[in-house]
């Protein structure tokens, strides 16, 4: 019961959809650098991925491999166009700022590899679920990273200006997000297997027999 | 091993003699602030290092003091007045994000003092170009008066340089202060390559294409003015000692030694002509890390051919020895 | 000189170091060095004929269908990707399985897309790049980067998993910062 729990809340935390697995970086890298970016990359990732993966279940399982990965994108390329006509409502400046990183959101990892290998492997509750967490996870991320990068690198949240007076201008560039990524993926790390090692020592979540 | 610990504890005091008496030239024409920023370059540079290994697990020994000569490599690079804040910001990134990230000193990859240049450069551009004047001596927390663009600044843009070779000899031109003393530098270079404590084919080939480069391709009215004033600006002659050729960061063979540092002077010279960029020998180092790691790979490769060709040619001659001594037995 | 100009070009329109694009693609098929090149490899093949390709698109969908491009880009990937293993299929069966792998991991992801889009951007500021000839001659640029980008990477790999470096940080942590420091210097020479 509670491997099955673990499983679902692993996109969180233990397998981290940025983090552990490194997917769908690229927004994260390059439009992670703003508060404004950020929410707006999380709406349109959220429901691109969840309505993506969802709808894509469906897809009979026997198609060929590549068939279903071409299904897979073609229906999250489909899920896109209503997605960025509400995102013009809300967030007409970001989608701009954003450029091609919003339409490329749409063949994230999530959908075109781990829909086929992980999560049309599992039960339908369970899927949205798992789904869900894995959502969370990146948006999580998204939100840290861009609020660390925004303060240090322009001296702002979320356009508001702080009391800064030295300010890290290239954290708000590529490399930064490469460099700030890579930092934090290691510490990730190190956190989940401090975590992992005092499970283990305290027999956990019940994982290790104890006699 | 024992051995190999010396000579890297000797390296680094001879990279250390070299480079204190260029920050003694900093001291003489820039007063206490020089001497200030290098300190918070050192003291915050061995602080990192100090977290970085507890956090690894390892013991600070006498061989992690390399990182205060990479601070001093990076206060020479700097204009005397340059913000203390960023300064240390700048030693905490070569410490943390190019060196204990990979595995720190014994697994090189970046030199930390070009990377914290190039850090510099993306963040603090204007900052890091624009300098005291020679002798203009500030307090530690003052800020200074007025400000010039470097003499490589200017020779870039013209291809003239306003000052004397004495002046030039000594330094006594608008720059980064370790980077100008062209006769310090000179023997500094002289005594490390004696020394054997920098790659002599990188600095070699450093040079050497500097001054192909400037005959071609004259960046001044004549070929010499363009040969020497080449050599002596863009932190050509400091980078060639203290980053280019950097053993732990060149091969270690020097004929590819020579090829890696003959490729980034090449490359540098080529954009400082076409596009004016100041002091590029340090941002092109940075970028050669690649080739510098692919000819690493290439004699690791060479290394385990004649391993095991060796081993292969002991082999067949212990099998020769064994098969003559059957040979005689049975004829006996 | 104008070997170095053009080497500094296509570091500076790197698709991976200034757009990180296609950085998880390059860090899935970072497992071997030998992937790490085919892939490489077939994702210019993937660029190039696609960006012929988008260019027909561009020319045919008018600009109140706009929100549709994606969708269109999506439908010439899928196609090639069919074509590229129909290929491989009946021409080299014994390798097939070996090859399709890359084949799957090249055909949808943020490499191959973000090129059609970003020369599909760059066209409607230049007009003068604006042609099909163009298109796929970008595209494989696009596709060599990727592959300089591979070098690059394959040159510190050994390191960047070495035994030496913290554990916490072996392997993808750890790339990506070299790819941040690369990228960094990069930067400072445009």
């Amino acid at each position: 019961m509670n491997n099955k729990k673990t499983a679902v809340f692993d996109g969180l935390l233990g397998d981290n959809t940025v983090l552990s697995s490194l997917m769908v970086i690229s927004p994260v890298i390059m439009c992670g650098n703003t508060l404004a970016n950020a929410v707006a990359l999380i709406y349109a990732f959220s429901a691109i991925t969840f309505f993506s993966v969802v709808l894509g279940s469906f897809v009979p399982k026997r198609f060929p491999y590549a068939a279903k990965i071409i299904i897979y994108a073609v229906i999250s390329s489909i899920v896109y166009i209503p997605v960025r006509t509400v995102a013009r409502e809300f967030f007409p400046e970001v989608i701009t700022h954003v450029g091609i990183y919003f339409p490329l959101l749409a063949v994230n990892s999530l959908i075109v590899v781990q829909s086929e290998t992980k999560f049309c492997r599992m039960k339908r509750g369970t899927m949205i679920g798992s789904l869900v967490f894995y959502i969370l996870g990146f948006d999580a991320v998204m939100i840290v990273t861009a609020f660390v990068r925004e303060l240090l690198a322009y001296g702002t949240i979320n356009g508001k200006l702080m009391d800064a007076d030295t300010l890290i201008s290239g954290l708000g560039l590529p490399f930064g997000g490469f460099i700030f990524l890579g930092l934090m993926c290691g510490l990730y790390r190190k956190v989940r297997s401090a975590a992992r090692r005092e499970n283990s020592e305290t027999g956990g979540d019940g994982n290790v027999p104890r006699n | 091993m024992q051995t190999k610990i010396k000579s890297e504890r000797f390296i680094w005091i001879d990279i250390m003699v070299t480079l204190l008496t260029l920050e003694l030239m900093d001291y003489f024409y820039y007063g206490v602030r020089a001497a200030v920023l290098a300190g918070v370059c050192a003291a915050v540079s061995v602080a990192a290092e100090l977290v970085c290994l507890r956090l690894m697990h390892r013991k600070f020994t006498a061989d992690d003091l390399t990182c205060v000569s990479d601070a001093l490599i990076i206060s020479l690079m700097l204009p005397a007045v340059f913000d203390l804040k960023a300064a240390a910001i700048a030693c905490v990134f070569a410490v943390v994000a190019a060196k204990n990230i990979f595995g720190g000193r014994l697994n090189m990859i970046f030199s930390p003092a070009a990377a914290a240049y190039v850090f510099l450069y993306t963040s603090w551009k204007n900052q890091l170009l624009m300098f005291p004047e020679p002798h203009t001596h500030t307090g530690v927390f003052e800020k200074a008066g007025s400000l010039v663009s470097s003499a490589s600044h200017s020779f870039n843009i013209t291809g003239k340089m306003n000052v004397s070779d004495f002046e030039l000899l000594l330094g006594s031109v608008s720059g980064p202060a370790g980077a100008v003393s062209v006769l310090l530098l000179a023997v500094s270079a002289a005594v490390l390559l004696f020394r054997r404590s920098i790659s002599a084919g990188a600095f070699i080939g450093s040079i050497s294409a500097t001054v192909l480069m400037a005959l071609i391709v004259p960046a001044s009215v004549t070929r010499a003015d363009s040969v020497k004033y080449t050599l002596v600006t863009n932190m050509v002659l400091f980078a060639s000692v203290y980053i280019v050729a950097d053993r732990r960061i060149a091969p270690k063979r020097e004929y590819f030694a020579f090829f890696y540092g003959f490729f980034v002077a090449l490359f540098s010279y080529i954009l400082v002509i076409t596009t004016a960029k100041e002091n590029a020998i340090v941002l092109v180092s940075m970028l050669f890390t690649p080739v510098a790691l692919g000819f690493k790979n290439l004699e690791k490769h060479i290394e385990l051919t004649q391993a095991a060709e060796r081993e292969e040619a002991e082999r067949l001659a212990a099998e020769a020895a064994a098969d003559g001594e059957e040979a005689k037995a049975d004829e006996q | 000189m104008f070997l170095v100009t053009e080497l500094v070009t296509l570091l500076a329109t790197n698709l991976i170091l200034t757009q990180a694009l296609g950085t998880s693609t390059l860090f899935i098929a970072a497992g071997s060095k030998k992937n790490l090149l085919w892939t490489a490899m077939t994702i210019t093949v993937f660029t190039s004929v696609g960006s012929g390709a988008a260019y027909t698109v561009n020319r045919i969908l008018p600009d109140s269908l706009a929100d549709l491009t994606l969708l269109f880009y999506t439908l010439i990937i899928g196609a090639i990707y069919v074509i590229f293993l129909a290929v491989l299929y009946y021409t080299d069966f014994a390798s097939f399985a070996t090859a399709r792998k890359y084949v799957h991991i090249s055909a949808f992801n943020c490499a191959v897309m973000g090129t059609l889009f970003t020369i599909t951007d760059r066209a409607a500021a230049y007009p003068e790049l604006n042609t099909f000839v163009r298109f796929v001659l970008s595209g494989a640029e696009a596709g060599t980067g990727f592959i300089l980008a591979a070098f690059i990477l394959t040159a510190a790999y050994r390191k960047l998993n070495s035994a030496k470096v913290p554990a916490s940080f072996r392997g993808f942590p750890a790339m990506l910062v070299y790819l941040g420091l690369i990228s960094m210097a990069v930067y400072a020479l445009r």
